[in-house]
Order: structure tokens, then sequence, then C-alpha cells
């Protein structure tokens, strides 16, 4: 072997540092292009003479649909003058004023920084958006769609409102680390209609998958926040509820038609199956003003996901409508258990005289729980949300009311109230740690 | 026969007779001949048969009597009499803030769930806190400003 | 007029009283003097000195038992801690008919006013002749009349006899407005103590020895007819007495009330009907109420129509306004205890009117009047005709089903929204010409309306009665005629037109039970009459305060809106988009209360959610008795009008009202009360007392539909204006 002399050893020597150093260079380069992005200018506020009706109509149509007020309509307060809080495991992202306003607001933003932001997840300052703003989905819109809604936001009534910062666990609180994010999950491909499938599936899809952004509560994140791929729809959660699954593994005991899912998105409500809680409230009156066309469209992509019910599931729909037949109260709680006799006690004394009435024009008769769909999730929450918070229309809306029973109930009971009705009504093997659920359940 | 309940009310221990699956409304009413707790839907909607159960404020209509166990129970009863009325009843005196006066029981115990959790609320927490509880004359300009001063009340004097 | 000797006991003192002579002069007794002319038949003296005031109305939460009190210790000068009131009662009390229409000051105030001053004056006469004084020398003070350094205690005076069993006089030497002490100041009112404080108060906390609770099964929509009810496993259950069924009426009696409660479930589980749609469904209830027979009445024609060839600059309006079923919606619904002892059935009741439900109870139980004793009992606020006359049906049904025992029935949530008499639909469609200067040259109103009162009446006014085997059929409605009127209170505007023809149109039947709702027509047709006014102003490009007060005569109108409009800041308002004023005057039935109202509101767009900022009234109800009750009263009328203007509308389908409980009949919570509410009140001692519980609703209505006109640019004449009408009417 040769024997490599002093000079040539130094020379190796520095070529590797300049190796390294270029590499690191570029690997900055990447970096930098990555993270950092050119402010957009900004553009003078547009007056709604610029833009014509059927534009700021055909963006109205969307934005219901997108339901952008749930995340940036505080309650009581001015549409979209933003001030929600939402709460991630990365810390609270509060909701941003979407008003025109051009101090507090996007008033100075053009169409050019409006559509990088939702294409792409950049502010018009160049910084990144955290990605609880669904611009995964809305990166599939068309530019059309985006201009639509462009003029719609724009026309809105400005609201002077600075919301309070954003409280984000270290080292979240640096914005350019979501480039990262950025980098591995957003997918930049425009949206692909299934051509097997009929215009209107199609029109559904497109909706959901760009607009309304169902995956963003109703698919498992991973540990970095982003949609599990290959999960789509497995169920999520959002605000301390579960979002059960839309697709086969969905939970409900009856199999949704059509007709159902497009009344239960528009009213809240479809028979044979349990009224909208939680956030699904907001999602629904925000449907509400949408076309019912775009809604049936919905609903047809949403059960093609959910695909049809085996034979053994069809059975066990069967067994749930006769159980739901009779009054709960009127089947013996197993015997030997402390736990479910207390839950069948408070059962017979604080829910069976509504809910074993079976569902009525008046709030006072309410659904047979083997049909609630709450019951078959496979994480309890819901449930406990339901009966610690009720079902309560908004101030000035209409509609069934289910009171809350949080300051009713102990833990305990709840616990055991929860674990009866996921044996007998739903007949399924019990929820793990319901009792830390309960716990974690109440609110602060 | 089923078996008495005790009931912590009032700072008081009761003994009642009624069926456990009896809202505590009824056995307030019906057994016990306390005026405070009004019926006013017996749907957790209106807020007139509120009470507190321990540290919050709960629809009487709604809690059956077997589930309350052990948890105090206070009622506007246990708040003050008529001669002698508490601080949050002297606030809505002081306001007259009754018109026909068959909501301001319950009101009177919604805000005393209130103050006691938190003394010093905003006029906003005040109305968001409230509104589960309906009032048909109109009067609630009053019974904000009974609630705001008995806030008020409870400030200066610690 | 008579006069009466008295003779005391002991034979040693005779007194004998006769009135000045010129208070002999034949005149009306005023107020409801006229109907019970005896001073102890509103004022009593008892020998502990403590006064004792009858009256035929009763407390709705509108203050009047302590306004009431206030003015018989303000004339009889006595501490008002001394006095008590005695509410109607039919065997007490004089019969002042119903609680309503404001008419409580005028009627009962006026009458206990005059009878407390002759007391006064009777007393002071005979302490003269006790102390040898000439009154002149005379003074009283808490119930003590003093002179000559000597003093005797108003009991004292009664060893002379039934010395207020006396029919009054027509004039009275009231006290001085401007000495006042008691009356017109603000005393608390005298029964909110106990209300906050768990005091029994209220029909519903009325509690009798062996007391059994019902509970009524009512049919599940107004055409259904009971086929088939199993009523033996009802019967059997814990605690259950009796199941009484008599037709359609089906009810169950029990031990206590949750067993009753539990018992009626069951029952309407175990009872078959056969339904028919009866009725039409909701949108096309205008229509239906367009086209229903109608009995058309011209109630003002004056002034010429403007000639042919109105001249340059003259314009044409016009514009309908209408509103639906509205709710009463008490908080408490209807309660009412009955008790058939030896065959004398007393009934506690909330009804406005005990004494004609005491008519109409005997009629449905077919025995004479005699023989039913209604007595009056606070119940939660019920803004007119609500189910507190059925209620009491029912309970003194179910009371001759178990005679002996005091029967309580306690109506549902359900069974008030369903059942009780709601306000009637109204439309109303004016027209109007502006002549070249903006002055209305010509004034054109008709308004549609069915009944505004269904009250008992007869046995067929109450609702069990006809639900019975052999049913009672209702009153046939009749339209109450002007001043006052019923769907055209009000409908004749005070304004001063050169010309105004208005037309009432009344509709005899509607598909449901209507009656009076607070304020009754004065609501819909202040509405309209303010809206138009305002849609006129706009026309002429004028101020709509400017155009009002200089369309209005009535110099005491004028200031109340000029109160109004200056404590509102008015003229220095700054609009900014979607935030408006609006402003609405009326003087209730032309005869009752003045009441301005200015107000702020904001609209937001995409929710349609109407935000009312700021609420500027000024009201002048004449005399001011208690400025506290005014001001209540104005505050809690304009609060619930904004509930009814911008939430309300009972729903049905063509079977059944479906508007059940308040999830689906929303009201106004916390959070949508005004910011801020300002009531100021023009003080008008000596002159007479003007009934102000109703005058708000249409004023207020009126102003919030002006204001959002002005922020929005739309104006909107279909009530509520709810948030889907606005969103839809201002656009995206």
């Amino acid at each position: 072997m040769k024997h490599r002399g002093p000079h040539e050893r130094s020379l190796r020597k520095r070529l590797l540092v300049v190796v390294a150093v270029v590499v690191l260079a570029l690997v900055a380069w990447a970096v930098v292009t990555l993270m950092w992005h050119a402010p957009i200018a900004p553009a003078p506020p547009l007056s709604r003479a610029f833009f014509s009706v059927e534009r700021v109509v055909w963006g109205e149509q969307l934005a219901v649909i997108g339901n952008c007020s749930s995340c940036h309509t505080a309650r009581n307060g001015a549409p979209y003058a933003g001030g929600v809080p939402m709460e991630t495991p990365f810390g609270t992202v509060i909701g941003s004023n979407l008003t025109p306003d051009a101090e507090t607001g996007i008033g100075i933003w053009s169409e050019a920084a409006f559509v990088r932001a939702m294409r792409e997840g950049i502010g018009r300052n160049g910084q990144q958006l955290y990605p609880v703003f669904p611009y995964d989905h809305f990166t599939r819109l068309t530019d059309a769609d985006l201009g639509a809604l462009y003029a719609f936001l724009m026309t809105r009534t400005p609201v002077h409102a600075e919301e309070p910062p954003n409280r984000m666990k270290f080292p979240f609180g640096w914005r350019r680390l979501v480039a990262g994010w950025n980098l591995l999950f957003l997918d930049p491909d425009p949206f692909e209609a299934d051509v097997i499938q009929g215009e209107r599936f199609n029109r559904g899809a497109y909706l959901v998958e760009a607009l309304a952004h169902c995956g963003s509560c109703h698919t498992p994140r991973n540990v970095l926040g982003a949609p599990k791929r290959g999960k789509e729809f497995a169920g999520g959660e959002a605000e301390g509820w579960y979002a059960p699954p839309l697709n086969e593994a969905n939970p409900s005991p009856v199999p949704w038609t059509v007709e159902q899912l497009t009344q239960y998105l528009r009213t809240g409500i479809a028979r044979d199956h349990a009224i909208a809680g939680g956030p699904m409230q907001r999602v629904v009156a925000s449907l509400a003003q949408a076309r019912e066309a775009d809604v049936a469209a919905i609903a047809l992509y949403v059960a093609t996901k959910m695909g049809s019910y085996s034979e053994p599931r069809l059975q066990n729909a069967l067994a749930s409508l006769r159980r739901a037949a009779r009054p709960l109260a009127s089947t013996p709680a197993p015997t030997g258990d402390a736990q479910l006799a207390l839950g069948a006690s408070v059962y017979a004394s604080a829910c069976a005289s509504c809910h074993d009435l079976g569902r009525m024009q008046s709030s006072n008769g309410a659904l047979r729980l083997p049909l609630a769909v709450a019951l078959y999730d496979a994480d309890p929450r819901s449930l406990l949300r339901i009966v610690r918070e009720g079902v309560i229309p908004e101030e000035g809306s209409t509609g069934r009311w289910m009171p809350a029973f949080g300051s009713a109930l102990t833990d305990e009971q709840l616990t055991a109230l929860a674990a009866y009705l996921r044996r007998t009504a739903a007949e399924l093997p019990p929820w793990p740690e319901l009792a830390k659920a309960v716990k974690e359940s109440r609110s602060p | 026969m089923t078996a008495p309940i005790t009931l912590q009310l009032n700072g008081r221990s009761r003994q009642v007779n009624s069926d456990p699956a009896t809202p505590l409304l009824y056995v307030l009413r019906d057994e016990l001949a306390l005026n405070g707790a009004k019926f006013g839907c017996g749907l957790g909607q209106c807020g007139a048969c509120t009470v507190m159960i321990g540290t919050e404020a709960a629809f009487s209509c709604l809690v059956p009597v077997g589930v309350v166990g052990e948890r105090p129970v206070k009622t506007v009863e246990g708040l003050g009499s008529k001669h002698e009325p508490g601080p949050m009843q002297r606030a809505f005196i002081d306001e007259q803030a009754a018109q026909c006066g068959y909501c301001i029981a319950g009101m009177i115990m919604r805000a005393q769930a209130l103050l006691e959790r938190n003394p010093s609320p905003t006029d906003a927490e005040i109305r968001r806190h409230m509104a589960v509880n309906l009032c048909r004359c109109g009067t609630h300009m009053r019974i904000l400003r009974a609630v705001r001063r008995a806030a008020d009340g409870l400030r200066s004097r610690t | 007029m008579k006069r009466r000797s008295f003779l005391s006991a002991t034979g040693a003192l005779v007194v004998s009283f006769r009135w000045p002579a010129d208070a002999v002069a034949q005149g009306p007794l005023p107020g409801s003097l006229a109907k019970q002319p005896l001073i102890d038949g509103w004022v009593r003296i008892g020998t502990d000195g403590r006064v004792t005031v009858l009256t035929g109305k009763v407390e709705l939460g509108q203050g009047i038992k302590t306004a009431l009190l206030q003015l018989a210790a303000e004339e009889l000068v006595i501490a008002p801690e001394r006095v008590s009131l005695v509410t109607a009662d039919t065997e007490r009390t004089a019969d002042e008919g119903y609680t309503a229409g404001s008419h409580s000051m005028q009627d009962s105030g006026t009458a206990i006013r005059h009878a407390a001053a002759q007391a006064r004056t009777i007393l002071i006469g005979l302490a003269a002749t006790r102390l040898a004084l000439p009154v002149a020398q005379l003074s009283v003070e808490n119930g003590v009349v003093r002179g000559g350094g000597q003093s005797v205690r108003y009991e004292e005076l009664l060893t002379a006899g039934q010395v207020l069993h006396v029919k009054a006089a027509p004039q009275a030497s009231l006290r001085d407005p401007a000495r006042h002490t008691v009356a017109g100041k603000p005393l608390p009112r005298i029964d909110i103590p106990a209300k906050l404080s768990g005091g029994a108060a209220y029909v519903q906390d009325i509690r009798l020895d062996g007391m059994v609770h019902g509970r009524v099964v009512r049919p599940p929509s107004p055409g259904a007819s009971l086929t088939q009810v199993d009523a033996a496993a009802v019967e059997r259950m814990p605690g259950v007495l009796k199941v009484v069924r008599d037709g359609r009426f089906l009810a169950v009696i029990a031990q206590r009330e949750y067993q009753a409660v539990t018992a009626m479930r069951a029952l309407e589980k175990a009872a078959q009907w056969s339904e028919q749609a009866t009725l039409e469904d909701v949108e096309p209830v205008y229509d239906a109420v367009r086209r229903s027979p109608s009995q058309d009445f011209v109630i003002r024609n004056q002034g010429r129509a403007p000639a042919a060839a109105a001249g340059v600059g003259t314009r044409g309006v016009s514009a309908t306004y209408r509103r639906p079923y509205m709710l009463h919606g008490s908080i408490g619904p209807s309660c009412a205890v009955a008790h058939l002892v030896d065959g004398k059935t007393t009934v506690w009741t909330h009804s406005q009117g005990v004494f004609p439900l005491r008519k109409a109870l005997a009629e449905m139980l077919g025995v004479p009047e005699a023989s039913v004793h209604c007595i009056h009992a606070e119940g939660s606020g019920c803004y007119g005709h609500n189910g507190a006359d059925d209620v009491a049906a029912d309970a003194a049904l179910l009371a001759r089903a178990w005679p002996g025992k005091p029967v309580r029935v306690q109506w549902m949530r359900e069974d008030e929204h369903a059942w009780e008499p709601f306000g009637p639909p109204m439309i109303a469609s004016a027209r109007a010409t502006l002549d070249a200067t903006g002055g209305v040259a010509s004034w054109n109103y008709e308004v549609w309306s069915s009944t505004h009162s269904s009250r008992p009446g007869g046995a067929g006014d109450l609702l069990a009665a006809t639900h019975l085997a052999k049913p009672f059929a209702p009153t046939p409605p009749k339209p109450l005629p002007q001043p006052e009127g019923g769907g055209d209170r009000n409908a004749v505007p005070l304004y001063a037109l050169p010309q105004v023809h208005v037309v009432h149109h009344f509709l005899p039947q509607m598909p449901l039970r209507v009656s009076a709702l607070r304020s009754l027509g004065a609501y819909l047709n202040v509405f309209a009459i303010e809206s138009f006014m305002d849609e006129l102003a706009r026309a002429a490009h004028i101020d709509p305060v400017v155009f009002r007060i200089g369309h209005m005569p009535d110099a005491r109108a004028q200031e109340v809106m000029r109160l109004a409009a200056d404590r509102f800041g008015w003229a220095r308002f700054k609009r900014s988009p979607m935030r408006g004023r609006g402003f609405a005057f009326a003087r209730y039935k032309n005869l009752a209360a003045y009441a301005a109202i200015a107000c702020e509101v904001e609209v937001r767009r995409d929710s349609g959610e109407l935000r009312v900022l700021r609420v500027v009234a000024a009201v002048d109800s004449g005399e001011v008795v208690n400025p506290d009750g005014i001001r209540n009263q104005m505050e809690g009328g304009i609060v619930q009008s904004l509930s009814w203007t911008t939430l309300e509308a009972v729903t049905f389908d063509s079977w059944r009202v479906t508007s059940l409980d308040w999830g689906a009949y929303p009201i106004l919570r916390f959070p949508q009360v005004p910011e801020q509410l300002d009531v100021h009140i023009i003080d008008r001692p000596g002159q007479p007392f003007l009934g102000t519980g109703e005058a708000a609703q249409g004023p207020a209505a009126a102003a919030i539909a002006n204001a959002v006109a002005d922020a929005t640019g739309v104006r909107i004449r279909d009530l509520p204006l709810s948030r889907s009408r606005l969103r839809a009417a201002v656009g995206p």
C-alpha cells in the first residue's frame, strides 16, 4: 500500500472541508428557500363595487360549505372577525380576523396573497401559517373558486379587532418550523376527479376534499399533527369531541342513506340517527345556508366512502332497531355489577323520562339510545360531552334541545351511566379507561 | 316503599320520602314545601328551577333526587329570608329587579353560583353565564345590574 | 246621595254626618266607584289601626298592588307599612272586570284614591266632633288626627259604628300632589322581598290540607277525537287516585305531583286519537287571513281626498305590514287550585277577571254563580289572556271528580305552548300621498285581524268545556268597539292629517284560538304606522323626528318625542356601516300613556344577527304614582317587544302547533338584550293617570325596524325581523 505523505493528507482534509461546506451551504440554501418566503406588497383595500354580485354570492356559497365562520367567528362575535381559540397539541392558535379591515384584518391582502395563503399556507408577510388552518385541503381549490372566496371576504363588513396572540408551546412559536411540516405533508397536486364516478360524486368529492375539509376532524393525525396517510376518514377529534369515522368503519348502528345524510347536514337531525352535537352544530348551521344540491353531493360522497353494510352489520342494525323499539329501562340491568346497577338507576331516573319516549316534536321526547352513534364510537368522548354540555340551539335559532347534565351528575355517576349505555344500548365491549376520560371531559 | 333519602339542604340534613326518580324540584316544592325553585318548563330550558348542587348551578327539574347524594344543595331560602335577605337578595331588592318575579329565585341562584366561583366577573361574563335563564317580562337590565351590584358589594367587603 | 245618621252603642254620642252641599251635586262617580259606590268596598280600617284596601284588580307583576297601596296610604295619611291590599275575590271585592288594557290606575286607582280621600274626610269630621274642634284646626299624621294638643287615632273613631259604610260622593278633597309623601315616590314594591326568599307568592305556591294533583292529557291536535283509552294500567300506578274522562277531556288525579306527571305520560300512551288536518300550513296563513270572510268597519273617515290633479312634487307611497301568531309564553305555565266542598267550588286562579271566570265556570259546571267562589292569586306574568282561565276550568272539573279535597292542576310547558290562546296574525296595508312640501296629504289604512278577545264570556271560552262529551260552544267573537278597539287598536294615527280613512276588517274565524296579547292590535298597528311614517319621511327627505313632530298638534306628544330624541342624541348621531338609528312614537289607544322610543342597532350581514346597542325612551303617564313601576313597565315592554319583533312566531303544520318548547319558540336571552336602555319619565301632577303597561310594545317594534332600515337600506315589513329574514334582505 502506498504511503501518503503529509502534503497529500492535508489536501484530502481541505477537500473534505470544502465538500462539507458546499453541502452545508446547499442544505442551508434549501432550508432557507423552504422557510423564507417573500412578503407580498400591501394592496389598497378594494371597495364593494369592484366585485360583481354574482361572484360575491358564489363566494358566499363556498364560504358556508367551507364553514369559515366556525374558526373565524367568535361566539356572539362579529362575523369573520376572528378570536376563536383552537387547541392543538402544539399550543393554542387563535383564528384570525378575515374581515377586510386594513389594520387588523386582510384588507390589504391582494388576491395573490390570499391565494398563496390558501394554497401554500403562507401569510402575506411571508410567514408560515399553522396547519390547524386547513390549507392542506384548500390547496385543491380551483383558481375561480379562490377568486370567488376572495371577493366574498373582501366585501364583508370590516371589523377592527385584534386577536390575542397565539399561545404556542416551545419551540412551535417559531413559525418557520412549519416549513418542515409542509415539505413532508403538503401535497400540492390539484384535485383529480374520479373518472369512474358520476358528476355528482365528483362534485361532492371536490367540495369535501378541497373545501369542507371534513378530514380535518374526521381523519386521525400523526404525532406531527398531520393527517395519517392511508387513514382518511378513519376517525379523529375536534375541540374535545371525538369525530367518528366516515369510512367503512363508521359506527352508526343503522346505515346512513344519502337522503338521511343530506337532511342531517342541512338540519342537524335525521330519522333513526342522533342529532348533531358539539362542533357539528356549527357545521350544520353553515350548511343550512348552502345549496341543497351541493349538500346532497357531499352526502353522496360521504355515503360512498361509508360503503354499504355487510350482512353481519345489517343484522346488527336490525338488532339495534329492535332494541330501540322498546324502552331501555325495561331491560333489566345485568346483576352482580355494582357499576352497571348504578348506571341503570341513573338512566332510569335522569334520562328515561325523555329517552324512553322516543323522539317527539317537543324536546320532551328524545332518540331511543340504541340508535345513538356516540355509544358506538370507539372513543367515549362525544358521549361524555353530550351528557355534560347537552345539545343546545344557538341563541335565536330553533332546534331540539337536550339540556346539560354536567352539574347534575358526579363523575362516578357519569362513568356508570356511560358504561351502562355502552353495554345495554349498544351491546358493545366496555370503553377502556372510561373513568379517566370522564375526568378529562370536565370543562376547566 | 322507598327508603328515605337524606339531603344536605341549606346546611341541614333533611329526610325525604319521594321516589328516587323524582326530580329534585318536585321534592323541594311538593314534599318540603319550599317555594324558591319554580316549575317553568321541566326541560332544562328556562332555569326557573335553578338551585345549587355543590359548587354549580343545576336545573332541579332534571336532577333526580336519588342522584344528589351527599352533595350540598342550596336554594334561595338558604341565602336569606324576607326580613333578613342575604347580599344577593339585597342587591335584587335594591335594584327592584323583578316584575312578575317568577324567574327571579332561579336568577339569584344562577348568579350566586357565578359569584362563588368568580367574584369579579366582567359584564360580558355575567351576560354569558346568565344566558341559560329566561325572563319573559323583560327585567334583564335590572337583573344584570343586580348581579353587578352584588359583585361590587362582594369586592368592597373583601 | 243619602245621608246616614250614626248612633253610638252607648247612645251618648250621636254623630250625624252630612256631605257638604256641593258634593251632593249629581255627577258620575269617578273610576270604578261607579261599580262599587260604598267607601268600605275599597277601604277598611281595622280595630288594630291597620288599613285594608280592596281592589277588584289583580297583580300581574306590573306593580299595581304597590301603586294602589301608595295611593291609599297617601290619601289616608298613613304609613304604607300599615296598609295591606286584597285583590280580586268574588266574595270580597268590587267587580272591576278584567285587569287588562292598562286600566288599573284609571279605574281602580282613581276609585281607591277617592275612597281613601273621602274616608279621611269622614274621619277628620268625626274627630272634629270628638275633639270639639273645627276641622280647620286639625291635622293628620300617620293615622292620627291632632289638634289643640289632643289626638285621636283612626281606629278609636270606629266606635261610632260602620263609619265608612257610606256611598262615595263624586268629588273628594284630594291631597295636593305638591305635598305628596308616598304617592309619586319610588316606594319599593311590597311583593318583591317574599318572592326573592322563597315566600309563598304565586298560585303555584298554594298548599292546602289534603291537596292532590291533577294533570290533563290534551288532544295531540285541535281536530283530534279520543277513540279509546285503556285507563286500567294507569289507575294502578303509584299514587293515582282517578282517571277522568269526559268526551275528549282526559285527565288523571294523583296523590303527589310527580306521580301525577308520570301518570299523565302513561295516560298519553294509553290513549288513542283519531286526527284530522284542520289547519293550514304556516306560509299561506296570510293568504287565509286575506281570504277570510270579514266584517268591515270604517273607523275613521275625515277630510277630503286630495284633488285629482295633485300638482308637481306629490308622491304616493304604499306598504303592507304583517305579523304572525305569537305566544304569551308565560314563564310559569298556568296553574289553578279548586276545591269542591258542600256544593261550593272555590277556585284559586291567576285569571285576569275572576268575576267573568266565575260566571263561565258556573255555566260549565251547571251550578248557580253563588256556588262558585273565585279568588285571585298571582301567577307569573300573563301579558294578556293566557291559559289561566283554562286551567281554572280543568281544576274545577277535577275538583268535581274528586270532591272534598283541593285539586291542583299545573299545565306543562307543552300545554301552554300548544293551547294558550295566541296573539292573532294581522295584516295592515297603508297608502298615503305627500304633497309638494313633503307633508302628508292623504292617508288610507286598512287592517285585517280576528278577535283580540276570547276571554270568558261563557263556558265555551274555556278550553276544557269545548272538549267535554257535551261541549260548549265558544262565544261568537265580536269586535271590541273603538276608541279602545281590538285589532283596530291604535289603527287611527294620532297625527293631524288632512285626510284620513281607516278600515278595520274584522275576521270572525281563525283556525287557531286567539285572544288578547299585551297591547292587542296596537303592536302591529303602531309597528305599521310608525314604519310607514318613516317611509314617508324618507320619501319626503325630511328627518323622521321632525316629520312626526311636524304632523303632531298634541303638545304632550311633541314633548315626549323631543325628550326621547334629545336624550338619544338624535341630531348628533353618526352613522357607520351596518349601524343605524330608528325612532317611533305612539299614544297607547290614543288615550293612555304617550311613549317615544329611539334606538341604535347594528346588523351583522352574514349571520343576520341584529344587535340593539342603545334604546332611549320617554314616557308621559299623567300623574306618576310609582315612578319605578312606570320605568319597569317601559323597560320590560321594550325588551319583550324586542323579543317579539326579532324572534317570535308560532309554528304549525296542517295538523298541529309545532312550537312546543323554548327550543322551537326561542325568546330573547341575556346576550341579546340591549347594552343600554334608559327611560325618561315626564311627570304631570294633577293629570289623570294614564295606563303604561302596554305603551312600549308598538313603538319599540317600529323603532327597531326603522333602525334596521337606516342601518342596511332595506325595509322589512314582515315580523319577526328574524336572522334569516335579515340575511335574505341584506344580501351577501
